[in-house]
């Protein structure tokens, strides 16, 4: 164990000497340009639209959970088909097909819940909040 | 090891719940006459919750088919391994299933959630329900921490389920403080899957104490893995120092979900870290010649009675100021785990025994406890100490219920709390040694230390008048007969306690 942790100790120095040595050799190798654009967010002139803190609108994150529904159905569905390719393609097919279905009838209510409760529709009026909102602190986002 | 007809046959409870629960999410959707839902929600989940208790008796039958009762070597596991189904899980899903059913009881009347809301609140009770059910069988790391998440997951979003802010508040800290402890667990591990490559329960023993030895360096990360999942039962068990969560989440969710995350949770994060520890420290080829923990596992026994101590010291010191009943009895509950701690420590049949007759007679004691705060807090809105003053003279029902739920908490006779208390410290007691000697000297002092706080809550009870502009009289309603009824169980298991005793040591029958 003792000499596992010296191969780490020399990872540390070495990795510290080598950054310190290229970043002393680039120092005369470089051409120096300053501008004031590289003192910006991205360093080329690309300027940055607003501040980096402001809230995303929550209907992206429903849109999200809901594509996590469907998702799901892909990600489980190819593999399951895979695994049992050899059953299927003999007499256990149905078996197959009912497997899948049934998992994809549970994927579906799913689907059916978020349609019925409206959360499909990207406009859609909601109840007034029962909490007066919380002050951050910070201006509020442009829309 | 049982084959996938019988699996699915023992997956029966949990299949049960998880098509109610489904069935209660598309109803909230579908369902508009609020009159409908009234009756239709609870209902549907207490007729789910029957029919999960009846399909889970029926699994206890298929246990004993011909094929074999060979828990000790992975017998009764289903699906390759990856669940268990000894009379440890089917005990503590019994009692899981329990509490669900006071939770929705409890709920009912109450004007905590509100009513449009009520069908995913009864769904994801069912859905919790389910992912505690194959936590307490869990039997492989992968499916243990699957089911921990299904559990927590659940009981974040029932945490914030209250209109107030303070619920919201308090769901996102829980689900904040689970995150850390979740990603903690995962990765410990991860740590374990790359030393040993294995995830079995099974072969914890054999990864730490098998051939070829580790090196000192493997053993180290070893160690530390282990560490870290202990911090994630830890969390779930709310055990110090993964405590802070506990009494902000209780204070701040309904009270329903306060009394269901106070007992169900708790327990069947116990039931899996029986089984864990279990599998850890015991040589399962031949248990009845090895000690508990062989010298080179004893750290990880002293680590558990650690957690035991600082639970029940820092759990009890730390309710002695709170005003708040529900944060008073979420510092009990910490106390709590830190007495069921003392169980696993003694380990051995005797200890798994303890610690499932304790976890039942805390259900009881602690659910009952619960019911009455939501009583009150139903009648005055508050759930206030000071909205306990002089409760014997405005409902001495309520009043005399609480004090012996109390009595039980703190362990005295002739409550089922004192029966607990007495197998915890005996199977704690029986091994010898100077470790148990130590815990059990901390438990005793705890003990003392929380009859104070429990004592001031009887005084405002019965010494203290009544705080003018509450209510004269608080009538007894659904949570009032709930409290009775416990009441009376509690006195009764504190007397005629033999079933359970014996039902209990069924459940440690996985040790053999």
């Amino acid at each position: 164990m003792g000499f596992e942790l010296a191969m780490v100790l020399g990872f540390f120095v070495v990795s510290g000497l080598a950054l310190w040595a290229l970043l002393f050799v680039g120092r005369f190798l470089r051409l120096r340009a300053p501008r004031p654009e590289k003192l910006t967010t991205y360093e080329c002139g690309e300027l940055p639209v607003g501040p980096a803190w402001f809230n995303f609108n929550n209907r992206f994150y429903l849109v999200a959970l809901v594509f996590v529904a469907l998702d799901v159905g892909v990600a489980a569905a190819i593999p399951l088909v895979v695994i049992l390719r050899e059953a299927a393609a003999g007499s256990g097919g149905w078996l197959v097909f009912l497997l899948l279905f049934g998992f994809l009838l549970l994927l579906a209510v799913a689907l059916a819940y978020v349609w019925k409760k409206g959360d499909l529709r990207w406009l859609r009026d909601l109840p007034a909040p029962e909490c007066a909102p919380v002050d951050t602190g910070r201006p509020e986002p442009k829309p | 090891m049982f084959g996938n007809l019988v699996s699915m046959r023992l997956l029966a409870p949990a299949v049960v719940l998880g098509a109610v629960a489904l069935f209660l999410f598309l109803a909230s959707a579908f369902v508009r006459r609020r009159e409908t839902g009234r009756w239709l929600f609870p209902g549907a989940a207490l007729i789910g919750l029957a029919a999960a208790l009846v399909t889970l008796l029926e699994t206890v039958r298929l246990q004993y088919l011909p094929d074999g009762y060979n828990c000790l070597l992975g017998g009764c596991t289903a699906f390759l391994g990856m669940l268990a189904y000894d009379p440890l899980a089917v005990f503590f899903q019994a009692l899981v299933m329990l509490a669900a059913v006071a939770a929705v009881v409890l709920t009912v009347g109450s004007p905590a959630v509100p009513q449009a809301r009520r069908g995913e609140y009864f769904g994801l009770i069912l859905a919790m329900t389910v992912g505690m059910c194959l936590l307490v069988s869990a039997n492989h790391l992968l499916m243990l921490y699957v089911a921990l998440e299904a559990v927590s997951l659940c009981s974040y979003l029932l945490t914030g389920f209250d209109a107030k802010a303070r619920s919201a508040e308090a769901g996102l800290k829980y689900a904040l403080y689970g995150g850390v402890a979740s990603a903690v667990m995962l990765f410990g591990l991860s740590w374990w899957y790359g030393l040993f490559g294995s995830l079995n329960l099974q072969s914890l023993h054999f990864c730490m104490l098998g051939s070829p030895a580790l090196s000192p360096g493997e053993s180290g990360a070893a160690v530390v893995a282990l560490l870290f999942i202990l911090a994630g039962f830890g969390f779930k068990i709310a055990a110090v120092p993964f405590h802070q969560w506990c009494p902000d989440a209780y204070e701040g969710a309904p009270t329903p979900i306060a009394a269901l995350l106070s007992v169900a949770p708790k327990l069947s994060g116990f039931a899996v870290l029986l089984r864990f520890a279990f599998n850890l420290l015991f040589d399962p080829r031949d248990p009845e010649t090895l000690a508990y923990a062989p010298a080179q596992l004893e750290w990880a026994l002293w680590a558990i009675a650690a957690l035991s101590a600082l639970s029940m010291t820092i759990g009890n010191l730390a309710a002695i100021p709170q005003n708040n009943l529900k944060r008073l009895l979420a510092y009990s509950s910490i106390a709590h785990a830190g007495y069921l701690l003392m169980g696993v420590v003694g380990g051995s049949q005797g200890g798994i025994a303890a610690v499932s007759l304790y976890g039942a007679v805390y259900l009881v004691m602690n659910l009952g406890a619960f019911a009455v705060v939501a009583a009150v807090e139903r009648a005055t809105g508050s759930e206030d100490l000071l909205a306990f003053h002089g409760l014997a003279k405005r409902s001495p029902l309520l009043a005399v219920c609480m004090a012996v739920f109390l009595l039980a908490l703190t362990g005295l006779p002739p409550t089922a709390g004192f029966v607990g208390k007495v197998y915890l410290f005996a199977s704690l007691l029986k091994g010898g040694g100077s470790l148990p000697v130590i815990l059990a000297v901390v438990g005793i002092v705890n003990t003392v230390i929380s009859l104070y706080f429990y004592a001031r809550v009887l005084r405002a009870m019965f010494l203290l008048p009544p705080e003018p502009g509450l209510p004269e009289r608080i009538a007894p309603d659904g949570a009032g007969l709930l409290a009775a009824a416990l009441a009376v169980l509690t006195l009764a298991l504190g007397v005629f306690f033999g079933p359970l005793a014996m039902l209990a040591e069924w459940s440690a029958g996985f040790v053999r």
